[in-house]
């Protein structure tokens, strides 16, 4: 299944994760084969147990919970610690807060993204070059140098403490333009030039012709730029202060070390409650994922 | 910028019609680039000129020229901040590309499509965690009184210290927990790069004697430079910017140990409000950054495989 403007590297990395060729070498002996499967499974344990033994602590009762050895079935099984996460946090708010500001994220950057890449790649006019190395050359700019003026700036528009303050600054994302320019540019041109003739303007040429088939490259923009922002701790922090206000990242930190100190239990509990989405998600769009990475980093 | 060769017969309208273009270029461009000169080009700009200043955010701000490069050259906790910042840098690099690639190169031969699903999902899985969570998550489990780390370890007969008011094993601790947490990525762009070293190739050394260590030095290397250029560059940039976990576990303590570059960054320009201050530093880091990014670019041409 051949899509268009899908390059082989991506079809690998569709499948690294469902279908994976084994490309085993003969020479590597029997007792070189299990070995690698006892490490590789090990490493695998390894890397889980913690995600475990977060669920697992989080749904004993307070009592059961951290003991040694430790647990890694919780019996019996509770849900006291789940429901005391919203007595200690206004965990509801702090997640509407968290989508509410990725959802946004996600599709302004991208919109804007997509209009600036098609006028990179499709229009040729003064001033689209050095505009385009300026916007590139910003990718070595560290986020932390700009966050001080920008708080500044924020300041001065009273928009500290506000969600405002984190989604303004993140509508432009250097990154998904030049991937998009890219990806855009190896669409070829003779399609929309056929268009063209055809008395189709710039509009139908980006959102019904180049958008459906740059799909594959805006999901995986468009997954990257949701998990960063959702993860987002650094600007949090420094933005919002009040607890409505607040994401859940640093809701959570502020949840373990802020006054009315939540029980260790009731700290995984809403750690818990903050993964298991994640995980779920992960779990349905685990290929592209991993695609999203893969290429991404692939075309890097 | 199209030159007019001279063939070409200047029609009437035809620089009506450049200018039309130009004008729907720059409208097509223009909501990307309102936010990049608000957001990015200008606050650029006002930082380098914010180090100029003496401003604490509550009185006027008081020009007093390259004074903040001065002092921060001068100050007594910036070689440790430095040292730690890059000894975290290069131990991220190295065990993530070591560790990246045998696990790749495993995965690769694992038979078993159960297993290698499962090896590959718990690798990657961490990457998709939020830092606040890892870091809150990992001080429990290698708390010496709660955590299972301790415990097991003491099992087998080693003795665990506190890792994190231990001054010689917070940075080390913080290491390993970024290495858990970011390894997925490193892992996914290596196999991911291992699928495109051609199969003729490794073929091709195995007729002709070579071990597996003689074909993985000399075919599977070379053929992933690129990629693994790639990735040490991306785990520089990313490892020299490393500020979540220690804000949230141990706060640069014990004695500065794990104080790094943008902590320095933090606790000088949002908890002393010393914003010049915190200009110098933050432009330190971008001249860092992008001097051993060139660098590495300049060194690229020795090692890396340009198929």
């Amino acid at each position: 299944m051949t899509q268009p403007g899908k390059s082989d590297s991506q079809h690998a990395a569709d499948d690294l994760l469902t279908r994976v060729e084994s490309r085993r070498r003969d020479h590597t002996g029997r007792r070189g084969k299990i070995a690698i499967n006892l490490v590789l499974g090990a490493v695998g344990v390894f890397m889980i147990s913690p995600l475990v033994w977060m669920i697992s602590q989080s749904l004993s009762e307070t009592e059961d919970a951290f003991s040694i050895p430790p647990r890694w079935i919780p019996y019996p099984v509770t849900f006291e610690n789940i429901v005391a996460v919203f007595d200690y946090m206004p965990f509801g708010q702090q997640f509407l807060n968290s989508l509410m500001l990725a959802v946004g994220v996600t599709v302004g950057s991208l919109f804007f993204s997509t209009l600036a890449a098609y006028a990179f790649s499709r229009i040729s006019f003064r001033g689209s070059r050095p505009m385009f190395v300026v916007m590139l050359s910003a990718l070595m700019v560290p986020p932390q140098l700009l966050i001080i003026p920008i708080f500044i700036m924020m300041r001065q528009l009273h928009l500290v403490d506000t969600l405002w303050a984190l989604l303004l600054p993140a509508l432009i994302n250097v990154f998904q333009i030049f991937f998009l320019t890219q990806y855009f540019n190896s669409i070829p041109r003779e399609m929309d030039e056929a268009a063209t003739l055809d008395g189709a303007g710039h509009p139908f040429i980006l959102f019904k012709m180049l958008v459906p088939l740059a799909g594959p490259a805006l999901s995986a923009l468009a997954i990257l730029s949701f998990e960063a922002s959702w993860n987002n701790y650094f600007a949090p922090l420094i933005f919002l202060s009040s607890p409505e206000n607040m994401t859940l990242p640093l809701g959570l930190v502020v949840l373990q070390n802020g006054f009315g100190q939540a029980p260790a239990s009731v700290v995984f509990a809403a750690i818990t409650l903050v993964v298991l989405p994640v995980l779920a998600v992960f779990v349905a769009f685990q290929r592209q994922f991993v695609a999203s990475i893969a290429t991404t980093g692939l075309k890097g | 910028m199209s030159t007019i060769s001279h063939k070409e017969v200047r029609r009437p309208g035809q620089v009506a019609r450049r200018r039309r273009t130009a004008l729907t270029g720059w409208m097509f461009l223009s909501p990307a680039m309102v936010v990049f000169l608000t957001f990015v080009a200008g606050p650029f700009v006002y930082a380098f000129g914010l180090a100029l200043y003496d401003w604490d955010l509550l009185t006027p701000a008081e020009f007093i020229g390259l004074n903040n490069f001065v002092e921060l050259f001068q100050d007594p906790e910036l070689p440790r901040v430095l040292l730690n910042t890059f000894v975290f840098a290069f131990a991220s690099i190295v065990t993530h590309l070591v560790f990246g690639l045998l696990l790749a190169l495993g995965v690769d031969q694992l038979i078993s499509r159960s297993l290698s699903y499962f090896v590959r999902v718990s690798i990657f899985f961490p990457f998709l965690v939020s830092w606040a969570a890892v870091s809150l998550l990992w001080k429990y489990v290698l708390d010496p009184s709660f955590g299972y780390f301790a415990y097991y370890l003491g099992l087998i007969g080693i003795e665990t210290p506190n890792f994190f008011s231990d001054p010689a094993w917070a940075l080390p601790a913080i290491i390993f927990i970024d290495l858990w947490r970011t390894l997925g990525f490193t892992f996914i762009i290596l196999l991911a790069g291992l699928q495109t070293v051609p199969r003729e190739l490794l073929e091709a050394a195995r007729t002709d004697g070579a071990n597996a260590w003689q074909t993985l030095w000399n075919v599977t290397i070379p053929m992933m430079s690129p990629i693994l250029f790639f990735a040490t560059i991306i785990t520089f940039i990313g490892a020299f910017q490393i500020f979540d976990p220690i804000q949230i576990i141990t706060k640069g303590g014990p004695n500065n140990s794990t104080t790094t570059m943008v902590m320095y960054l933090y606790e000088k320009g949002f908890q002393a409000f010393d914003m010049g201050y915190a200009s110098a530093v933050a432009i330190l880091v971008f001249i860092i950054i992008m001097g051993v990014t060139l660098l590495q670019f300049w060194g690229r041409r020795k090692w890396v495989h340009e198929a």
